[in-house]
Protein backbone atom coordinates (compact mmCIF):
# COMPACT_ATOMS: atom_id res chain seq x y z
CA UNK A 1 0.00 0.00 0.00
CA UNK A 2 1.12 3.87 -0.39
CA UNK A 3 1.55 5.10 2.82
CA UNK A 4 1.91 8.22 4.47
CA UNK A 5 3.52 8.56 7.73
CA UNK A 6 3.82 12.21 9.55
CA UNK A 7 5.35 12.05 13.14
CA UNK A 8 8.58 10.37 13.39
CA UNK A 9 9.07 10.48 17.48
CA UNK A 10 9.41 7.99 19.71
CA UNK A 11 6.66 5.78 18.98
CA UNK A 12 6.07 7.02 15.18
CA UNK A 13 9.86 6.43 14.11
CA UNK A 14 9.41 2.14 14.79
CA UNK A 15 6.06 1.97 13.79
CA UNK A 16 7.21 3.54 10.39
CA UNK A 17 9.78 1.43 10.42
CA UNK A 18 7.44 -1.65 10.70
CA UNK A 19 5.68 -1.25 7.99
CA UNK A 20 8.27 -1.01 5.60
CA UNK A 21 9.38 -4.28 6.38
CA UNK A 22 6.00 -5.25 5.98
CA UNK A 23 6.86 -3.98 2.40
CA UNK A 24 4.74 -0.84 2.23
CA UNK A 25 6.06 2.08 0.37
CA UNK A 26 6.19 4.89 2.68
CA UNK A 27 5.87 8.52 2.04
CA UNK A 28 7.23 10.83 5.17
CA UNK A 29 7.30 14.26 6.60
CA UNK A 30 7.90 15.99 9.80
CA UNK A 31 8.73 19.70 10.62
CA UNK A 32 11.96 18.68 11.50
CA UNK A 33 13.89 17.12 8.29
CA UNK A 34 16.42 14.97 10.63
CA UNK A 35 13.56 13.96 12.07
CA UNK A 36 13.12 11.69 8.81
CA UNK A 37 16.54 10.71 8.01
CA UNK A 38 15.51 7.15 9.84
CA UNK A 39 13.35 6.23 7.59
CA UNK A 40 14.46 7.75 4.44
CA UNK A 41 17.49 5.46 5.49
CA UNK A 42 15.31 2.48 5.64
CA UNK A 43 13.64 3.15 1.87
CA UNK A 44 11.06 6.05 2.86
CA UNK A 45 10.39 9.15 0.62
CA UNK A 46 10.48 12.64 1.54
CA UNK A 47 7.36 14.53 1.25
CA UNK A 48 7.34 18.14 1.17
CA UNK A 49 4.61 19.28 3.25
CA UNK A 50 1.81 17.01 4.91
CA UNK A 51 -0.63 17.67 1.71
CA UNK A 52 2.45 16.89 -0.28
CA UNK A 53 2.16 13.59 1.35
CA UNK A 54 -1.58 13.22 1.09
CA UNK A 55 -1.32 13.76 -2.69
CA UNK A 56 0.55 11.09 -3.13
CA UNK A 57 -0.99 7.94 -1.37
CA UNK A 58 -3.88 5.72 -0.16
CA UNK A 59 -3.52 6.28 3.62
CA UNK A 60 -2.14 8.96 5.45
CA UNK A 61 -1.22 8.22 9.18
CA UNK A 62 -0.13 10.74 11.74
CA UNK A 63 0.83 10.65 15.38
CA UNK A 64 1.66 13.68 16.77
CA UNK A 65 1.25 15.46 19.84
CA UNK A 66 -1.85 17.17 20.87
CA UNK A 67 -5.39 17.97 19.40
CA UNK A 68 -4.34 21.53 18.15
CA UNK A 69 -1.44 19.42 16.41
CA UNK A 70 -3.53 17.14 14.27
CA UNK A 71 -5.95 19.99 13.35
CA UNK A 72 -3.20 21.94 12.33
CA UNK A 73 -1.77 19.07 10.09
CA UNK A 74 -5.17 17.62 9.22
CA UNK A 75 -6.91 20.85 8.22
CA UNK A 76 -4.56 23.95 8.52
CA UNK A 77 -2.69 25.30 5.04
CA UNK A 78 -0.70 22.62 3.21
CA UNK A 79 -2.50 20.35 5.26
CA UNK A 80 -3.94 16.75 4.56
CA UNK A 81 -6.87 18.31 3.42
CA UNK A 82 -5.35 20.58 1.07
CA UNK A 83 -3.27 17.82 -0.97
CA UNK A 84 -6.05 14.53 -0.40
CA UNK A 85 -7.29 12.82 -3.44
CA UNK A 86 -10.45 11.33 -3.24
CA UNK A 87 -11.25 8.16 -1.02
CA UNK A 88 -8.18 8.94 1.01
CA UNK A 89 -7.87 7.67 4.24
CA UNK A 90 -6.55 9.36 7.30
CA UNK A 91 -5.48 7.87 10.49
CA UNK A 92 -4.91 9.24 13.35
CA UNK A 93 -3.04 7.45 15.93
CA UNK A 94 -2.33 10.37 18.27
CA UNK A 95 -4.21 10.09 21.84
CA UNK A 96 -6.49 13.74 21.56
CA UNK A 97 -10.01 14.44 23.07
CA UNK A 98 -12.78 12.13 21.66
CA UNK A 99 -14.90 15.37 21.12
CA UNK A 100 -12.06 17.16 19.34
CA UNK A 101 -11.83 13.98 17.11
CA UNK A 102 -15.49 13.89 15.71
CA UNK A 103 -15.09 17.13 15.24
CA UNK A 104 -11.84 16.83 12.91
CA UNK A 105 -13.58 13.69 11.27
CA UNK A 106 -16.45 15.72 10.55
CA UNK A 107 -14.74 18.74 8.72
CA UNK A 108 -12.49 15.94 7.03
CA UNK A 109 -15.90 14.03 5.59
CA UNK A 110 -16.69 17.26 4.00
CA UNK A 111 -13.16 17.28 1.80
CA UNK A 112 -13.51 14.01 0.72
CA UNK A 113 -11.57 12.46 2.96
CA UNK A 114 -12.35 9.57 5.67
CA UNK A 115 -10.92 9.72 9.34
CA UNK A 116 -9.89 6.91 11.42
CA UNK A 117 -8.67 7.20 14.93
CA UNK A 118 -6.62 4.75 15.77
CA UNK A 119 -4.62 5.60 18.99
CA UNK A 120 -2.47 3.16 20.57
CA UNK A 121 -1.21 1.01 24.28
CA UNK A 122 2.17 -0.37 24.58
CA UNK A 123 4.63 2.62 24.74
CA UNK A 124 8.02 2.32 22.50
CA UNK A 125 8.60 -1.65 23.07
CA UNK A 126 5.15 -2.22 21.87
CA UNK A 127 5.82 0.54 18.66
CA UNK A 128 9.02 -1.37 18.28
CA UNK A 129 8.40 -5.45 18.67
CA UNK A 130 4.85 -4.61 16.68
CA UNK A 131 2.63 -5.29 19.52
CA UNK A 132 0.76 -2.44 20.01
CA UNK A 133 -2.35 -2.73 21.37
CA UNK A 134 -5.06 -0.49 18.75
CA UNK A 135 -8.29 0.86 19.25
CA UNK A 136 -10.17 2.60 16.39
CA UNK A 137 -12.73 4.46 15.67
CA UNK A 138 -14.52 5.07 12.61
CA UNK A 139 -16.12 3.84 9.65
CA UNK A 140 -16.42 0.06 9.77
CA UNK A 141 -15.34 -0.65 5.92
CA UNK A 142 -12.32 1.94 5.78
CA UNK A 143 -11.10 0.02 9.03
CA UNK A 144 -11.10 -3.54 7.05
CA UNK A 145 -9.23 -1.63 4.38
CA UNK A 146 -6.76 -0.26 6.41
CA UNK A 147 -6.51 -3.79 8.91
CA UNK A 148 -3.47 -5.02 7.29
CA UNK A 149 -1.18 -1.70 8.24
CA UNK A 150 -2.64 -2.19 12.19
CA UNK A 151 -1.28 -6.25 11.75
CA UNK A 152 2.11 -4.69 10.81
CA UNK A 153 2.43 -2.56 13.84
CA UNK A 154 -0.11 -4.02 16.43
CA UNK A 155 -0.91 -7.20 17.70
CA UNK A 156 -4.21 -6.49 19.85
CA UNK A 157 -6.77 -4.91 17.20
CA UNK A 158 -10.05 -3.78 17.85
CA UNK A 159 -12.49 -1.60 16.30
CA UNK A 160 -14.68 -0.15 19.04
CA UNK A 161 -17.16 1.83 17.06
CA UNK A 162 -17.89 5.39 14.87
CA UNK A 163 -15.27 8.35 15.21
CA UNK A 164 -13.80 8.87 18.70
CA UNK A 165 -14.41 5.84 19.62
CA UNK A 166 -11.04 5.01 19.67
CA UNK A 167 -10.17 7.84 21.72
CA UNK A 168 -12.97 6.93 24.47
CA UNK A 169 -11.14 3.36 24.51
CA UNK A 170 -7.65 5.01 24.59
CA UNK A 171 -8.92 7.51 27.57
CA UNK A 172 -10.54 4.01 29.84
CA UNK A 173 -6.98 3.06 28.94
CA UNK A 174 -5.38 5.96 30.69
CA UNK A 175 -7.48 5.67 33.57
CA UNK A 176 -6.63 2.14 34.68
CA UNK A 177 -3.26 2.64 33.65
CA UNK A 178 -3.03 6.31 35.33
CA UNK A 179 -4.11 5.23 38.52
CA UNK A 180 -2.69 1.62 37.99
CA UNK A 181 0.81 3.23 38.37
CA UNK A 182 -0.58 5.31 41.87
CA UNK A 183 -1.69 2.47 43.23
CA UNK A 184 1.76 0.29 42.49
CA UNK A 185 4.08 2.66 43.35
CA UNK A 186 1.82 3.69 46.37
CA UNK A 187 2.08 -0.09 47.13
CA UNK A 188 5.89 -0.59 46.81
CA UNK A 189 6.68 2.66 48.70
CA UNK A 190 4.67 1.51 51.72
CA UNK A 191 6.78 -2.06 51.25
CA UNK A 192 9.78 -0.32 51.91
CA UNK A 193 9.24 2.46 54.10
CA UNK A 194 7.81 -0.75 56.31
CA UNK A 195 11.05 -1.77 56.19
CA UNK A 196 10.11 -4.67 53.79
CA UNK A 197 11.83 -5.51 50.33
CA UNK A 198 9.85 -3.99 47.21
CA UNK A 199 11.07 -6.39 45.20
CA UNK A 200 9.89 -9.58 46.84
CA UNK A 201 6.34 -7.69 47.83
CA UNK A 202 6.10 -7.55 44.17
CA UNK A 203 6.89 -10.75 43.20
CA UNK A 204 4.69 -12.44 45.82
CA UNK A 205 1.88 -10.28 44.68
CA UNK A 206 2.30 -11.55 40.53
CA UNK A 207 0.92 -14.47 41.99
CA UNK A 208 -2.42 -13.07 43.14
CA UNK A 209 -5.39 -11.00 42.23
CA UNK A 210 -3.58 -7.97 42.66
CA UNK A 211 -1.03 -9.00 39.33
CA UNK A 212 -1.72 -6.66 36.76
CA UNK A 213 0.54 -5.73 33.63
CA UNK A 214 1.72 -2.72 35.31
CA UNK A 215 2.89 -4.21 38.79
CA UNK A 216 4.77 -6.61 36.15
CA UNK A 217 6.29 -3.89 33.68
CA UNK A 218 6.29 -0.90 35.90
CA UNK A 219 6.62 -2.27 39.38
CA UNK A 220 9.53 -3.92 37.54
CA UNK A 221 11.26 -0.80 36.86
CA UNK A 222 10.31 0.60 40.03
CA UNK A 223 12.01 -1.80 42.01
CA UNK A 224 14.93 -1.68 39.80
CA UNK A 225 15.15 1.97 39.80
CA UNK A 226 14.78 2.73 36.49
CA UNK A 227 12.88 6.06 35.42
CA UNK A 228 14.37 5.93 31.95
CA UNK A 229 10.92 6.88 29.46
CA UNK A 230 9.29 4.85 28.42
CA UNK A 231 6.00 7.33 29.00
CA UNK A 232 6.85 10.38 29.82
CA UNK A 233 4.90 11.53 33.26
CA UNK A 234 3.90 14.36 31.24
CA UNK A 235 2.38 12.88 28.76
CA UNK A 236 0.74 10.99 31.22
CA UNK A 237 -0.43 14.36 32.67
CA UNK A 238 -1.77 15.47 29.32
CA UNK A 239 -3.88 12.25 28.68
CA UNK A 240 -5.41 12.89 32.42
CA UNK A 241 -6.38 16.20 31.42
CA UNK A 242 -8.12 14.75 28.02
CA UNK A 243 -10.06 12.16 30.68
CA UNK A 244 -11.08 14.99 33.07
CA UNK A 245 -12.49 17.47 30.51
CA UNK A 246 -14.43 14.88 28.96
CA UNK A 247 -15.81 13.77 32.43
CA UNK A 248 -16.68 17.84 32.75
CA UNK A 249 -18.00 17.93 29.86
CA UNK A 250 -20.50 15.05 30.17
CA UNK A 251 -21.41 15.39 34.07
CA UNK A 252 -19.68 12.35 35.45
CA UNK A 253 -17.68 11.72 38.68
CA UNK A 254 -14.12 10.25 37.82
CA UNK A 255 -12.97 10.15 41.61
CA UNK A 256 -10.27 8.46 41.33
CA UNK A 257 -8.67 9.28 38.18
CA UNK A 258 -9.26 13.07 39.51
CA UNK A 259 -6.72 12.51 42.77
CA UNK A 260 -4.16 10.30 40.15
CA UNK A 261 -4.42 13.06 37.76
CA UNK A 262 -3.37 15.82 40.82
CA UNK A 263 -0.13 13.22 41.37
CA UNK A 264 1.02 13.70 38.00
CA UNK A 265 0.23 17.39 38.20
CA UNK A 266 2.80 17.33 41.20
CA UNK A 267 5.18 15.33 39.03
CA UNK A 268 5.43 17.65 36.35
CA UNK A 269 5.87 20.62 39.00
CA UNK A 270 7.99 18.60 40.70
CA UNK A 271 10.39 18.72 37.46
CA UNK A 272 10.07 14.70 36.81
CA UNK A 273 7.70 15.47 33.57
CA UNK A 274 10.35 14.26 31.82
CA UNK A 275 11.15 11.02 33.83
CA UNK A 276 8.63 7.61 32.91
CA UNK A 277 5.75 7.76 34.89
CA UNK A 278 7.43 4.88 37.25
CA UNK A 279 8.72 8.34 38.96
CA UNK A 280 6.04 8.41 40.84
CA UNK A 281 7.80 6.05 43.14
CA UNK A 282 10.11 9.33 43.83
CA UNK A 283 7.23 11.28 44.43
CA UNK A 284 5.66 9.61 47.20
CA UNK A 285 8.77 8.90 48.58
CA UNK A 286 9.47 12.56 48.80
CA UNK A 287 5.53 12.96 50.09
CA UNK A 288 6.55 10.29 52.54
CA UNK A 289 9.93 12.03 53.82
CA UNK A 290 12.56 10.45 52.28
CA UNK A 291 14.56 10.03 48.95
CA UNK A 292 15.46 7.25 47.08
CA UNK B 1 -16.83 60.35 36.34
CA UNK B 2 -17.98 58.78 32.91
CA UNK B 3 -18.69 55.40 33.37
CA UNK B 4 -19.53 52.63 31.30
CA UNK B 5 -20.92 49.56 32.18
CA UNK B 6 -21.68 46.55 30.12
CA UNK B 7 -23.22 43.08 31.83
CA UNK B 8 -26.41 43.88 33.73
CA UNK B 9 -27.33 40.63 35.32
CA UNK B 10 -28.03 40.10 38.60
CA UNK B 11 -25.28 41.17 39.83
CA UNK B 12 -24.30 43.64 37.19
CA UNK B 13 -27.41 45.82 37.75
CA UNK B 14 -27.36 46.70 41.53
CA UNK B 15 -23.74 46.84 41.02
CA UNK B 16 -24.36 49.86 38.18
CA UNK B 17 -26.94 51.39 40.33
CA UNK B 18 -24.47 52.28 43.24
CA UNK B 19 -22.34 53.68 40.25
CA UNK B 20 -25.34 56.30 39.93
CA UNK B 21 -25.88 56.86 43.23
CA UNK B 22 -22.27 57.51 44.21
CA UNK B 23 -22.61 60.40 41.05
CA UNK B 24 -21.07 59.09 38.02
CA UNK B 25 -22.27 59.23 34.59
CA UNK B 26 -23.02 55.81 33.22
CA UNK B 27 -23.40 54.90 29.64
CA UNK B 28 -24.60 51.24 29.30
CA UNK B 29 -24.53 48.66 26.58
CA UNK B 30 -26.34 45.15 26.35
CA UNK B 31 -26.57 42.48 23.68
CA UNK B 32 -30.01 43.00 24.15
CA UNK B 33 -31.71 46.36 24.22
CA UNK B 34 -34.20 46.01 26.87
CA UNK B 35 -31.59 44.85 29.13
CA UNK B 36 -30.64 48.16 29.42
CA UNK B 37 -34.17 49.47 30.19
CA UNK B 38 -33.90 50.02 34.11
CA UNK B 39 -30.76 51.64 34.30
CA UNK B 40 -31.87 54.07 31.36
CA UNK B 41 -35.03 54.87 33.33
CA UNK B 42 -32.43 56.10 36.08
CA UNK B 43 -30.40 58.19 33.86
CA UNK B 44 -28.00 56.26 32.18
CA UNK B 45 -27.39 56.77 28.76
CA UNK B 46 -27.66 53.51 26.16
CA UNK B 47 -24.76 53.12 23.58
CA UNK B 48 -25.29 50.90 20.32
CA UNK B 49 -22.39 49.27 20.12
CA UNK B 50 -19.33 48.82 23.10
CA UNK B 51 -17.15 51.05 20.77
CA UNK B 52 -19.39 54.09 20.78
CA UNK B 53 -19.79 53.45 24.67
CA UNK B 54 -15.96 53.10 24.90
CA UNK B 55 -15.20 56.17 22.56
CA UNK B 56 -18.15 58.27 25.45
CA UNK B 57 -16.23 57.04 28.71
CA UNK B 58 -13.34 56.87 30.74
CA UNK B 59 -13.85 53.62 31.90
CA UNK B 60 -15.58 50.90 30.78
CA UNK B 61 -16.81 47.98 33.52
CA UNK B 62 -17.51 44.73 32.22
CA UNK B 63 -19.06 41.95 34.21
CA UNK B 64 -19.90 38.60 31.49
CA UNK B 65 -20.26 35.13 31.73
CA UNK B 66 -16.82 33.98 30.49
CA UNK B 67 -13.18 34.73 28.41
CA UNK B 68 -14.54 34.38 25.81
CA UNK B 69 -17.34 36.92 26.21
CA UNK B 70 -14.75 39.38 27.46
CA UNK B 71 -12.61 38.76 24.35
CA UNK B 72 -15.41 39.28 21.63
CA UNK B 73 -16.76 42.69 23.59
CA UNK B 74 -13.07 44.35 24.10
CA UNK B 75 -12.07 43.25 20.83
CA UNK B 76 -14.31 41.68 18.25
CA UNK B 77 -16.15 43.58 15.84
CA UNK B 78 -17.16 46.91 17.17
CA UNK B 79 -15.76 45.95 20.66
CA UNK B 80 -14.41 48.54 23.63
CA UNK B 81 -10.51 48.52 21.62
CA UNK B 82 -12.17 49.86 18.90
CA UNK B 83 -13.55 52.96 21.10
CA UNK B 84 -11.47 53.70 23.73
CA UNK B 85 -9.49 57.04 23.88
CA UNK B 86 -5.50 56.56 25.39
CA UNK B 87 -5.78 56.47 28.54
CA UNK B 88 -8.81 55.17 29.26
CA UNK B 89 -9.33 52.07 31.45
CA UNK B 90 -11.50 48.45 30.92
CA UNK B 91 -12.06 47.06 34.04
CA UNK B 92 -13.09 43.44 34.07
CA UNK B 93 -15.05 42.07 36.86
CA UNK B 94 -15.82 38.86 35.52
CA UNK B 95 -14.36 35.59 36.80
CA UNK B 96 -11.97 34.23 34.12
CA UNK B 97 -8.43 32.71 33.78
CA UNK B 98 -5.57 34.96 34.90
CA UNK B 99 -3.92 34.03 31.12
CA UNK B 100 -6.69 35.47 29.46
CA UNK B 101 -6.77 38.40 32.18
CA UNK B 102 -3.08 39.10 31.14
CA UNK B 103 -3.54 38.34 27.68
CA UNK B 104 -5.70 40.80 27.15
CA UNK B 105 -3.90 43.57 29.39
CA UNK B 106 -1.02 43.09 26.49
CA UNK B 107 -3.37 43.77 23.97
CA UNK B 108 -4.59 47.16 25.28
CA UNK B 109 -0.63 47.85 26.19
CA UNK B 110 -0.21 48.03 22.89
CA UNK B 111 -2.31 50.98 22.53
CA UNK B 112 -2.00 52.43 25.32
CA UNK B 113 -5.11 51.68 27.26
CA UNK B 114 -5.20 50.38 31.00
CA UNK B 115 -6.28 47.18 31.77
CA UNK B 116 -7.97 45.81 35.71
CA UNK B 117 -9.18 42.42 35.93
CA UNK B 118 -11.17 43.05 39.36
CA UNK B 119 -13.37 39.80 40.11
CA UNK B 120 -15.75 40.21 42.99
CA UNK B 121 -16.97 37.55 45.83
CA UNK B 122 -20.04 38.12 47.74
CA UNK B 123 -22.53 37.31 45.77
CA UNK B 124 -26.02 39.21 44.45
CA UNK B 125 -26.86 40.06 48.47
CA UNK B 126 -23.42 42.03 48.77
CA UNK B 127 -23.68 43.16 45.40
CA UNK B 128 -27.05 44.95 46.31
CA UNK B 129 -25.85 46.10 49.79
CA UNK B 130 -22.84 47.44 48.32
CA UNK B 131 -20.41 45.65 50.38
CA UNK B 132 -18.63 43.17 47.51
CA UNK B 133 -15.28 41.84 48.45
CA UNK B 134 -13.09 43.42 44.63
CA UNK B 135 -10.03 41.73 44.31
CA UNK B 136 -7.81 43.57 41.59
CA UNK B 137 -5.01 42.81 39.34
CA UNK B 138 -3.56 46.46 37.72
CA UNK B 139 -0.81 48.57 37.77
CA UNK B 140 -0.51 50.79 40.79
CA UNK B 141 -1.86 53.98 38.66
CA UNK B 142 -4.71 52.31 37.09
CA UNK B 143 -5.67 51.06 39.74
CA UNK B 144 -5.94 54.08 42.21
CA UNK B 145 -7.58 55.79 39.12
CA UNK B 146 -10.81 53.26 39.27
CA UNK B 147 -10.59 52.86 43.09
CA UNK B 148 -13.35 55.52 44.10
CA UNK B 149 -15.73 53.57 41.74
CA UNK B 150 -14.76 50.57 43.56
CA UNK B 151 -15.63 51.79 46.62
CA UNK B 152 -18.87 52.92 45.93
CA UNK B 153 -19.67 49.17 44.94
CA UNK B 154 -17.82 47.31 47.86
CA UNK B 155 -16.15 47.07 51.09
CA UNK B 156 -12.95 45.12 50.86
CA UNK B 157 -10.95 46.38 47.94
CA UNK B 158 -7.44 44.34 47.73
CA UNK B 159 -5.05 45.20 44.71
CA UNK B 160 -3.22 41.44 44.43
CA UNK B 161 -0.84 42.76 41.88
CA UNK B 162 -0.28 42.93 38.27
CA UNK B 163 -2.65 42.20 35.63
CA UNK B 164 -4.26 38.77 36.33
CA UNK B 165 -3.04 38.54 39.75
CA UNK B 166 -6.89 39.38 40.66
CA UNK B 167 -8.10 36.40 38.82
CA UNK B 168 -6.09 34.48 40.48
CA UNK B 169 -6.74 35.22 44.22
CA UNK B 170 -10.85 34.49 43.06
CA UNK B 171 -9.57 31.42 41.79
CA UNK B 172 -8.10 31.11 45.29
CA UNK B 173 -11.45 32.14 46.48
CA UNK B 174 -13.39 29.67 44.63
CA UNK B 175 -11.24 26.40 45.53
CA UNK B 176 -11.55 27.84 49.21
CA UNK B 177 -15.50 28.20 49.04
CA UNK B 178 -16.88 25.32 46.88
CA UNK B 179 -14.45 22.99 49.42
CA UNK B 180 -15.84 24.91 52.04
CA UNK B 181 -19.39 23.92 50.94
CA UNK B 182 -18.38 20.44 50.02
CA UNK B 183 -17.06 20.02 53.90
CA UNK B 184 -20.47 21.61 55.36
CA UNK B 185 -22.28 19.36 53.11
CA UNK B 186 -20.45 16.27 54.79
CA UNK B 187 -21.23 17.13 57.58
CA UNK B 188 -24.29 17.75 57.58
CA UNK B 189 -25.17 14.74 55.69
CA UNK B 190 -23.52 12.28 58.49
CA UNK B 191 -25.76 14.49 60.75
CA UNK B 192 -28.81 13.40 59.09
CA UNK B 193 -27.42 9.67 58.33
CA UNK B 194 -27.23 10.00 62.37
CA UNK B 195 -30.61 11.13 62.30
CA UNK B 196 -29.16 14.10 64.42
CA UNK B 197 -31.05 17.56 64.20
CA UNK B 198 -29.63 19.78 61.39
CA UNK B 199 -29.66 22.62 62.70
CA UNK B 200 -28.82 22.43 66.36
CA UNK B 201 -25.90 20.84 64.58
CA UNK B 202 -24.79 24.30 62.63
CA UNK B 203 -25.41 26.46 65.42
CA UNK B 204 -23.18 24.90 67.58
CA UNK B 205 -20.65 24.91 64.97
CA UNK B 206 -20.71 28.25 64.30
CA UNK B 207 -19.79 28.63 67.99
CA UNK B 208 -16.74 26.88 67.35
CA UNK B 209 -13.82 26.78 65.02
CA UNK B 210 -15.57 25.21 62.27
CA UNK B 211 -17.48 28.18 61.88
CA UNK B 212 -17.27 29.81 58.32
CA UNK B 213 -19.20 32.02 56.38
CA UNK B 214 -20.21 29.22 54.41
CA UNK B 215 -21.25 27.21 56.97
CA UNK B 216 -23.34 30.10 58.22
CA UNK B 217 -25.34 30.84 54.62
CA UNK B 218 -25.18 27.44 52.54
CA UNK B 219 -25.30 25.69 55.80
CA UNK B 220 -28.83 27.44 56.39
CA UNK B 221 -29.94 26.77 53.22
CA UNK B 222 -28.95 23.12 53.81
CA UNK B 223 -30.71 22.82 56.90
CA UNK B 224 -34.33 24.52 55.44
CA UNK B 225 -33.29 22.29 52.21
CA UNK B 226 -33.79 25.38 49.78
CA UNK B 227 -31.58 24.96 46.85
CA UNK B 228 -33.29 27.44 45.21
CA UNK B 229 -31.72 30.75 45.55
CA UNK B 230 -28.19 32.15 46.11
CA UNK B 231 -25.56 31.15 43.13
CA UNK B 232 -25.99 28.95 40.27
CA UNK B 233 -24.12 25.80 40.68
CA UNK B 234 -23.13 25.77 36.83
CA UNK B 235 -21.04 28.88 37.62
CA UNK B 236 -18.81 26.96 40.25
CA UNK B 237 -18.81 23.60 37.90
CA UNK B 238 -17.26 25.95 35.52
CA UNK B 239 -14.57 27.68 37.35
CA UNK B 240 -13.55 24.82 38.64
CA UNK B 241 -13.26 23.42 35.18
CA UNK B 242 -10.85 26.57 34.72
CA UNK B 243 -9.49 25.77 38.08
CA UNK B 244 -7.74 22.47 37.88
CA UNK B 245 -7.20 23.58 34.15
CA UNK B 246 -4.63 25.98 35.71
CA UNK B 247 -3.32 23.47 37.89
CA UNK B 248 -2.69 21.26 34.59
CA UNK B 249 -0.57 24.19 32.85
CA UNK B 250 1.29 25.00 36.14
CA UNK B 251 2.11 21.55 37.78
CA UNK B 252 0.21 21.95 41.08
CA UNK B 253 -1.40 18.95 43.06
CA UNK B 254 -4.91 20.41 44.01
CA UNK B 255 -5.82 17.06 45.49
CA UNK B 256 -9.72 18.01 47.30
CA UNK B 257 -10.33 20.51 44.57
CA UNK B 258 -9.95 17.56 42.18
CA UNK B 259 -12.68 15.74 44.29
CA UNK B 260 -14.91 18.50 44.68
CA UNK B 261 -15.07 19.23 41.06
CA UNK B 262 -16.02 15.57 40.52
CA UNK B 263 -19.13 16.30 43.10
CA UNK B 264 -19.82 19.27 40.59
CA UNK B 265 -19.73 17.15 37.68
CA UNK B 266 -22.24 14.76 39.41
CA UNK B 267 -24.42 17.65 40.24
CA UNK B 268 -24.67 18.80 36.91
CA UNK B 269 -25.89 15.40 35.84
CA UNK B 270 -28.26 15.49 38.01
CA UNK B 271 -29.62 18.56 36.35
CA UNK B 272 -28.95 21.21 39.39
CA UNK B 273 -27.26 23.67 37.56
CA UNK B 274 -29.34 26.20 37.68
CA UNK B 275 -29.89 25.51 41.48
CA UNK B 276 -27.58 27.15 44.16
CA UNK B 277 -24.51 24.92 44.91
CA UNK B 278 -25.62 23.88 48.28
CA UNK B 279 -27.37 20.67 46.35
CA UNK B 280 -23.99 19.43 47.21
CA UNK B 281 -25.79 17.54 49.92
CA UNK B 282 -28.20 15.87 47.40
CA UNK B 283 -25.33 14.74 45.55
CA UNK B 284 -24.23 13.13 48.51
CA UNK B 285 -27.89 11.92 49.06
CA UNK B 286 -28.20 10.45 45.57
CA UNK B 287 -24.82 8.35 46.39
CA UNK B 288 -25.81 6.56 49.37
CA UNK B 289 -29.59 6.28 48.42
CA UNK B 290 -31.40 8.79 50.93
CA UNK B 291 -33.52 11.02 50.13
CA UNK B 292 -35.06 14.11 52.04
Amino acid sequence: MNVGFIGLGLMGRPMALNLIRAGHSLRVWARRAEAMQPLLDAGAVAGASAADVAANVDVVITIVGDAPDVERVALGPDGIADGARPGLIHIDMSTISPEVTQSIAQQLRDRGVTMLDAPVSGGEPGAINATLTIMVGGDASAFECVKPLFEAMGKTISHIGGNGAGQVAKACNQIVTGVGVAAVAEALNFARKSGVDAGAVREVLMGGFAASRILDAHGGRMVQRNFKPGFKSWMHQKDMRIVLEEAHRLGLQLPTAAAAAQLYNAMVGSGLGEEDSVAMLKLFERMSGGEG
Amino acid sequence: MRVGFIGLGVMGRPMAEHLMQAGHTLGVWARRPESTAPLVEQGATAYATPAALAAACEVVITIITNSQDVEGVAFGEHGLAAGFARGAVHVDMSTIAPDAARDFARRYAEAGIDWVDAPVSGGEQAAVAGTLAIMAGANEAAFARVRPLFEAMGKTIVRVGEPGAGQVAKACNQMVMVCALQACAEAMHLARTHNVDLAAVRTALLGGSAASRVMEVMGERMVKRDFSAGIQARLHHKDFGILLDEAVKIGAPLPIAAQTWQQLNALMKQGWGYDDTSSLLKVLEAASGSKA
